[in-house]
């Protein structure tokens, strides 16, 4: 060998040596800042040998994987959410297709909010309906709100997901305690106003009044024109604060006189009698509560949260009854709760 | 004593020249003549022939004296371009060695000095003539207006001043020969490689050509031609070597290679067959080309004689004198003594 | 140095004129140009396919530029014997090997500008209507005309490291062997975290496999690290101590290949 191949040599070698400390503060960097690709195709490829998705399916599998190497990711996204709408508008075969595509699309490109939404709407919503078994539909809605977690995972700094996971939570899974507190966290990122509103309506539901009106006090503060709020500010203060405080005070026997005097004028409203409901619990009149829920449930078939109550005494009561998904899905989730240690499906186990 | 570069420069650049030129001679009078290119035994083989032969150039033995113009000769596929890409480093020979002005080949010192025009010659298309000379210039070091002054100079030298403008894509191959010249000899080089040099240019254009080479000759400058031409370089080159199928064939000055002792050489046109016949009796060889006869006698009485006898049987006397080969019987005569 | 320079400037005004090469760069300018038409597609991610679209095809043509300029670079010289005047003066190799990539390096610059340009000034006419759309979008907007500079400024350094492979790979290979060698090492080089992620041995690799993933790993040069889309995207603010650091990296490697091309191209025939 020659001097001057010896000598390039040893440089080579000493470069590729310094590289490596450097390459590990680069990746250290980047992995501190969040600049690593979203999921890169390997672990796309591992989700669809899990089952979680499929490449096969669409013929594009090439543009795929071209996109998740280099660029583009958006437009390769952009072009098999077109193909999940083809197959989903085509009946229900291709329905399952459909999902396995649109979860490629949320693993392409997660910071995509519209993916996360519709896929959970398709979920918790239509794939819901189109069952009468209360434990897939229950399944169906830990689907979408998992899709809904996940999707807030990767976009934590942006409202739009926080409200529709609340909305979710508000209005299908019906358990307002998860709704309020997902409504609450979008409060932080910039927002429009009918998400403050919605905190409201999730505690007055819940029923939290005092919460209530504290939500409702913040956005009027915000905006002092807002009718909405300072409406239902008056109907709770006239309504429902009274009983409230007869509560707080131990006077049940007032707090379900003053309701049910408001029952008799509105015998159909939802909030009166979950407020009912809340308070006979608290005055520990189970068959009462367990009657109020029931009457709620019943009057309105979409009031899940009074029908999963009135299932739950019903068990405590001994009550023969039919199980409803949101009750199957609250109990599944009261189990799975004690197993998870908070750790949200998604970004947290798809990072290194 | 005068500054050091009125001396004999040659010993400035070779430090072997040193102890055999003690005395710092004035230019053109040391007597001890230096080695511009010099070679032993180099050896480039490509492959091998079906027959096992390598193919490429084999144990080239050479030495260029300071001054010379040396031709390096022989038809296309002869290893002219190897041995021309070996001296200038561009190819690595497979044994034997070389130097040129006392510096191994391949290494840059020696480039400084030499100019080098290959056949054929491309350069970048996009240039005009100008800025390729400055493009040149530049590989040297050189710049400003001693550059500029020096692109002048060659241009006109080189017939193409009119035609400085012009970019090199729209050269014709004439053009491009000149340009050639011109860049090889952009930094005044004491040694040049010429490849083809007359080829694409008009008998004109050739003439200057061989005007200017004789005009650097008469400077002091070292010439190494490579040619197939033969014909066109016997009166140029003071010493050549001719090769064929990569092996050197002949090599000496040309004037030995030329002359033979004591014949005397007689050429007729329209010579009638039956005098034909008469002819190679008498004479020592006859060669027929064309429509010229030429006769070779060992003694200048037969040669008279013969030539009466020809003019008594009509033909012709085109040429009557000693005899002289030309560098293609020569090559011939090698290449036939090879086989 | 002035043969290194002059070496370049030639390289530079040749391969500018490269009709092929400015075809490449027409065609990219006008999909940068047309990117906002395709932003309708991804509704309320407006701003982020524009992006996309945008910084994609800067990246995905930058590098075709560069593969299909590097490896005709010295390959040309050779076939249209260039070289051989050019080596016959006082130029050493290594010099001349430096000056085409720098003229390579040189005409990849260019090219990146324009195309920067002409997606800066898309971005600065279409992108404020998104944002008023969007109003949510203003903060994050706000960073993104620093983060695209930044991320632009990056690929200047990736599409040189390409260049530079692509030119070694010419100088080793041949023509197209060379093209393929430098796609493949663009796009494994775009993974090279999978092969850290496979050498794990918590994965089950084993020795052997550990031991090649690994090799592999280190020896690759690693293109992903020159990807900050996602900051752009999330508003994310990124140091000028990362860049710094990236581009180390990035010249580092560059040397190693170059040196390499250095080697093979001094014992090369021409």
């Amino acid at each position: 060998m020659k001097q001057y191949q010896i000598v390039s040599w040893v440089i080579i070698i000493g470069l590729m040596l310094l590289l490596q400390p450097l390459d590990r503060a680069v990746e250290y960097d980047r992995l501190v800042l969040g600049l690593q690709q979203p999921t890169p195709w390997f672990q796309i490829a591992a989700r669809g040998a899990a089952g979680e998705t499929e490449l096969a399916v669409t013929g594009v599998t090439g543009v795929i994987v071209g996109a998740a190497l280099g660029g583009f990711r958006e437009v390769a996204a952009t072009m098999l959410w077109m193909k999940t709408h083809e197959y989903w508008e085509s009946g229900q075969a291709l329905q399952v297709k459909a999902l396995w595509l649109m979860r490629l699309v949320t693993l392409l490109d997660p910071h995509w909010l519209e993916p996360w939404r519709i896929t959970a709407w398709h979920l918790a919503y239509n794939l819901y309906v189109e069952t009468d078994d209360p434990a897939l539909q229950s399944k169906y809605l830990q689907m979408g709100v998992d899709c809904l977690k996940e999707g807030v995972s990767w976009n934590p700094d942006r409202y739009d997901l926080y409200v529709e996971l609340g909305w979710t939570y508000f209005d299908k899974v019906e358990d307002f305690e998860e709704a309020a507190k997902w409504f609450e966290a979008s409060k932080f990122y910039p927002h429009p106003e009918y998400v403050d509103r919605l905190v409201g309506h999730a505690y007055e539901r819940m029923p939290d009044i005092p919460r209530a009106l504290d939500a409702y006090d913040y956005r009027l503060k915000r905006d002092p024109t807002d009718g909405t709020a300072k409406g239902a500010t008056i109907t709770i203060r006239e309504r429902y604060l009274h009983p409230w405080y007869f509560m707080e005070e131990g006077r049940h026997d007032k707090a379900l006189e003053l309701i049910d005097t408001h029952l008799l004028a509105k015998p159909d409203s939802t909030l009166a009698l979950h407020v009912k409901g809340y308070l006979a619990e608290q005055a520990g009149d189970t068959r009462l509560a367990y009657e109020t829920w029931k009457r709620a449930g019943d009057g309105s078939a979409l009031d899940f949260h009074a029908q999963r109550r009135a299932v739950e005494l019903a068990h405590e009561l001994g009550i023969p009854t039919q199980d409803t998904p949101q009750y199957i899905y609250m109990q599944r989730q009261a189990r799975t709760q004690k197993r998870m240690d908070g750790s949200v499906p998604g970004r947290d186990n798809l990072k290194r | 004593m005068g500054p050091a570069t009125s001396r004999c420069t040659y010993r400035l650049q070779n430090p072997n020249h040193h102890a055999a030129c003690a005395h710092g001679e004035a230019v053109g009078r040391c007597w001890v003549i230096g080695l511009a290119i010099k070679t032993e035994n180099l050896s480039k083989v490509y492959t091998h022939d079906a027959t096992g032969r390598p193919v490429g150039l084999m144990d080239l033995s050479l030495e260029v004296e300071e001054g010379q113009i040396f031709g390096l000769l022989g038809p296309n596929g002869s290893g002219k371009t190897t041995t021309l890409k070996l001296l200038l480093g561009l190819i690595f020979p497979t044994s034997g060695s070389g130097e040129i002005f006392g510096h191994p080949l391949g290494s840059n010192a020696y480039k400084e000095r030499i100019g080098f025009l290959p056949e054929g010659p491309y350069f970048y298309e996009h240039l005009n003539g100008i800025e390729l000379l400055q493009f040149y210039g530049a590989l040297f070091g050189m710049g400003g207006s001693q550059l500029n002054a020096r692109i002048e100079e060659l241009l006109h030298l080189v017939g193409m001043w009119d035609r400085r403008f012009i970019r090199v894509r729209n050269y014709s191959r004439g053009m491009r020969q000149r340009i050639g010249a011109a860049q090889a000899l952009i930094n005044d080089p004491d040694l040049l490689f010429l490849d083809e040099l007359t080829s694409g240019l008009d008998p004109i254009g050739a003439m200057e050509m061989h005007k200017l080479l004789m005009s650097l000759r008469d400077r002091g400058k070292t010439l190494f031609l490579c040619s197939h031409l033969l014909k066109d370089m016997e009166p140029l080159c003071d010493k050549v070597i001719i090769l064929n199928q990569g092996r050197q064939c002949e090599m000496g000055r040309v004037d030995d290679l030329l002359r033979v002792e004591g014949q005397v050489r007689l050429e007729l046109t329209g010579v009638s067959e039956e005098f034909a016949a008469k002819l190679k009796a008498s004479a020592d060889e006859v060669m027929v080309r064309d429509h010229l006869t030429v006769a070779l006698f060992g003694t200048q009485s037969a040669a008279l004689e013969s030539a009466q006898a020809a003019a008594a049987a009509g033909a012709t006397i085109a040429h009557l004198g000693a005899h002289q080969r030309t560098l293609e019987e020569v090559f011939i005569a090698a290449v036939g003594g090879d086989e | 140095m002035l043969p290194v320079i002059r070496v370049a400037r030639a390289t530079f005004h040749e391969a500018w004129r490269r009709r092929f090469l400015n075809g490449i760069l027409v065609f990219a300018i006008l999909i940068i140009g047309s990117s906002w038409l395709f932003a309708y597609l991804q509704p309320g991610a407006e701003l982020q396919m524009v992006i996309d679209i945008g910084l994609g095809s800067i990246r995905f043509f930058g590098m075709l530029i560069a593969v299909f300029l590097g490896t005709r670079l010295v390959p040309d010289e050779m076939e249209r014997r260039t070289i051989h005047t050019i080596l016959a003066k006082p130029v050493s190799r290594a010099q001349f090997l430096i000056g085409k990539f720098a003229g390579g390096a040189i005409t990849i610059a260019a090219n990146l500008i324009l195309m920067g340009l002409a997606f800066y000034a898309v971005f600065a006419i279409k992108a404020p209507a998104f944002v008023a759309e969007k109003p949510e979008d203003a903060l994050i907007f706000q960073a993104m005309y620093g983060n695209i500079a930044k991320a632009i400024l990056l690929s200047f350094f990736e599409m040189f490291l390409v260049l530079g492979i692509a030119v070694v790979a010419s100088v080793i290979f041949t023509w197209v062997l060379s093209v393929i060698t430098t796609f493949v090492l663009y796009f494994v080089g775009q993974m090279a975290d999978l092969f850290q992620q496979l050498s794990d041995p918590e994965r089950g690799a084993g020795l052997f496999a550990r031991i090649v993933l690994g090799a592999a790993y280190r020896l690759l040069p690693h293109f992903e690290i020159f990807d900050m889309r996602e900051a752009i995207l999330q508003g994310i603010y990124v140091p000028w101590t990362t860049l710094a650091k990236t581009a180390g990296q990035g010249a580092a490697y560059l040397i190693v290949v170059l040196l390499i091309g250095y080697l093979v191209f001094n014992e090369r025939e021409v």
